[in-house]
């Protein structure tokens, strides 16, 4: 992890006032697509690992599942730790040798938990200006 | 030329007596497909013809077909291709895990069955769907290309494995979708995994052995590439000229072709007479076209092989420098035509890029390029003299740049017309072809290269055409002339090949489970429609047992052809899916592989 990532960590840290909403909202969204440095780089890994190819352009859901629904029960541990394992037999990779998703699965989480959560209303975010 | 079966057996025999054994692969191989009763092939033929001589179906009784029989698979996921059949048994295959049936067609028992083992990682190395195109037969032997891209020889009487070879790195996303054909003393396979970032190739084997006789790369080093600087000719200012040295080499920036993609995963065609094996290579990887500028060649390209060395004869690219994942894989068609008024030895290929491209097979020259689907836009035509389609910028993404969505391009990624093959029609002279009416968004964005994992770098979304409903069409085209003939519109893209039989009927599966059978003269009179368990993403192919013909298809949805119908990116309720065809699809039907046999009632 380089120096910029741990500023952006800190930035991101910073949006969320309480401990409880970390886990239910990890994200900062103004105007619906409008995102902290976090979770725009959640979505650049969402786009880089190409999960759309299985997820669906909007997480939707195709061969695989719809994220806006899983993301309303998996935590946030299990996430990340499926990033690493993946579901072989479900047909859901193993990212552990992508460094892009294992630098940032937290980062992945914040995105698709605030599209699950329908605070991101649209795919495609754009990075607050501070 | 096809023989008629008497004709065929006496060579067979006559072959057998005075020649080596090599030449009577490719005869026996022969004699079963010329016999109209077998399906020997998975396009019936080498020409990739789907035509079949049957007429005991015909286009006056066609409409009272009834099932004679089914089969389920057992497996989920998109079920493509066709089963073979050969002496009245019938080789069945299925998607990952690649199983095989031979069914004995006088009882339809099972007489062996042979479910490989294969590593489940395979299967997300294969995102988005496990499909897998079939069989190949000859000489007694079944050939499995299976996911991981183990090929293998099976004893056609039991099920044995008679030889085995590796034919990529499954872990570098190297798998194979393709069937294997056999051509002469060879089984020649593909390999897929363009958007893992694999350099692709096509391979030939030899059928008794396994042993690997040789291997060409679609991009890279002349000697890699089994490209002749001198020898090999491709459509230069309006002639045939050698390519030149490091043809593909200088079309790339520094080592990107290494990860340059040009898989090659479609169906091959052979021709005795010219002793050459056509295909086509796929996209260009990355799909940011950012990240590689030049032509990229030979991505995007139909190629003409000698069979015997693999050496390339001739190269045509129809898609410099993609910007759109436009492969350039589907089926060549064989066919003797005549083409502006000429009759012709050509080559006819539906592309991905909305053209339909006729050549001269022997020379490889440019002939016609004509839209196939008339919203094509992203370019305005091909200029014939340089063969380079003229780009229309407000479509171009690399133009448009990273990060930004280029809107409204026709047709969409899985093209005009994708995998699904067409068929040819000896008797009119035209073709039969399922499509796609389908456009798109699409935003490329940089990515990085990491061996085993996904390299895309783009998000695209799907949609009909401004202002229409229907997302396929199934359509006549005149080859010599590059025009529609006829189009009949279809809900959903036609992902199923096409079968033309000598009764006069031609007959596609659509995605909500349709097996249809319309007039081979008035594609527009549906003359049979029967609704299978699930979608139809197979090909129609037909055969005689005992007397009694029979059509048939897989249903078992799946794949692309689902994507295709994806919610689009930007507009807010889009984002819980709740628009896009492919919702409504949903209406219609659901996963599981099933095969469905027709004939008339006794």
């Amino acid at each position: 992890m380089g120096p910029r990532t741990i500023v952006l960590l800190v930035a991101a840290c910073a949006f969320t006032a309480h401990a409880v909403a970390d886990e239910d909202k990890p994200y900062k969204v103004v105007d619906g697509y409008k995102v902290d440095a976090n979770t725009m780089k959640g979505f650049r890994t969402w786009r880089a690992a190409a999960c759309d190819r299985c997820h669906g352009a909007a997480q939707q859901g195709l061969v695989g599942p719809s994220l806006i629904e899983s993301l309303k029960r998996v935590s946030k541990e299990d996430f990340v730790k499926l990033m690493e394992t993946g579901r072989l037999d479900k047909g859901m990779p193993s990212f552990a040798t992508s460094p892009t998703v294992m630098e940032n699965r937290e980062a992945l989480y914040a995105y698709l938990k605030g599209r699950s959560n329908g605070d991101i209303t649209q795919v495609k975010v754009e990075e607050l200006t501070p | 030329m096809r023989l008629a079966p008497h004709v065929a057996a006496v060579c067979t025999l006559a072959t057998a007596i005075v020649v080596p054994a090599i030449a009577i692969a490719n005869s026996d191989l022969e004699s079963k497909m010329a016999d109209p009763n077998n399906w020997a092939a998975q396009a019936g033929d080498m020409y990739n013809q789907r035509y079949s001589k049957l007429n005991q179906i015909n286009k006056s009784n066609v409409g009272k077909m009834q099932v004679a029989w089914m089969f389920s698979t057992g497996v989920l996921r998109g079920h493509e291709g066709s089963p073979l059949v050969v002496n009245g048994t019938m080789y069945i295959h299925t998607p990952f895990p690649n199983k095989v049936f031979a069914i004995d067609l006088d009882t339809q028992k099972i007489k062996w069955r042979y479910e490989p083992k294969q590593d489940s990682a395979v299967i997300a190395q294969m995102c988005c769907d496990t499909v897998y195109r079939g069989l190949a037969y000859a000489e007694n032997k079944i050939f499995l290309q299976q996911a991981d891209s183990t090929l293998l020889a099976l004893d056609a009487n039991n099920g044995k494995v008679l030889w085995s070879v590796k034919n990529g790195d499954p872990k570098l996303g190297a798998v194979n979708t393709n069937a294997p054909h056999v051509f002469k003393d060879k089984v020649i396979t593909g390999i897929s995994g363009g958007e893992w970032g694999v350099r692709g190739f096509l391979a030939a084997y030899d059928i008794n052995t396994g042993k690997q006789v040789w291997k060409a790369y679609s991009v890279g080093p002349d000697n890699e590439m089994l490209v002749d600087p001198q020898k090999t000719m491709t459509w230069t200012d309006g002639a045939m000229k050698p390519v030149g040295e490091n043809s593909s080499l200088k079309t790339w920036k520094g080592d990107q072709w290494k990860i340059g993609g040009g898989t090659t995963w479609g169906w091959y065609s052979y021709d005795k007479e010219l002793n050459t094996v056509y295909y086509g290579s796929g996209n260009p990887s990355t799909w940011n076209p950012s990240q590689r500028p030049g032509d990229n060649r030979w991505s995007m390209t139909i190629f003409a092989r000698d069979l015997d060395t693999g050496q390339a004869k001739w190269v045509y690219q129809m898609t410099p420098y993609d910007e759109w994942d436009f492969d350039g894989i589907n089926e060549m068609i064989l066919a003797n035509i005549t083409v502006k008024g000429k009759p012709t030895k050509a080559l006819v290929h539906f592309d991905r890029n909305g053209f339909g491209y006729t050549l001269d097979r022997t020379t490889g020259a440019l002939l016609v390029a004509e839209k196939y689907d008339p919203k094509v836009n992203w370019a305005t035509h091909v200029d014939m003299k340089s063969g380079r389609p003229q780009v229309v910028a407000q479509y171009s993404t690399a133009q448009n740049g990273p990060d930004k969505n280029t809107k409204g391009v026709c047709p969409a990624a899985l093209g005009s017309k994708d995998q699904q093959p067409a068929a040819f029609n000896p008797k009119n002279g035209r073709f039969y072809v399922p499509t796609n009416h389908v456009c798109m968004d699409y935003e490329p964005f940089k990515v990085d290269y990491t061996a085993g994992q996904p390299y895309v770098g783009a998000t695209l979304s799907m949609f009909p055409p401004q202002g229409e409903k229907n997302m396929g069409n199934f359509i006549v085209w005149d080859a010599g002339t590059g025009k529609i003939v006829q189009s009949k519109a279809e809900k959903f893209s036609v992902w199923s090949g096409a079968l033309v039989t000598a009764g006069d009927v031609a007959c596609y599966g659509t995605l909500e489970g349709y097996l249809k059978c319309v007039d081979a003269n008035d594609i527009n009179k549906e003359l049979f429609k029967f609704k299978t368990p699930s979608g139809i993403i197979g090909n129609v192919f037909t055969y005689e047992h005992k007397g009694k013909q029979y059509i048939g298809t897989f249903s078992g949805i799946g794949g692309w052809a689902g994507i295709g119908m994806a919610a689009g990116l930007e507009k807010d309720q889009d984002g819980l899916g709740a628009v896009g065809g492919y919702k409504e699809l949903r209406d219609y039907t659901e996963l599981g592989g099933t095969l469905t046999v027709f004939a008339l009632p006794n």
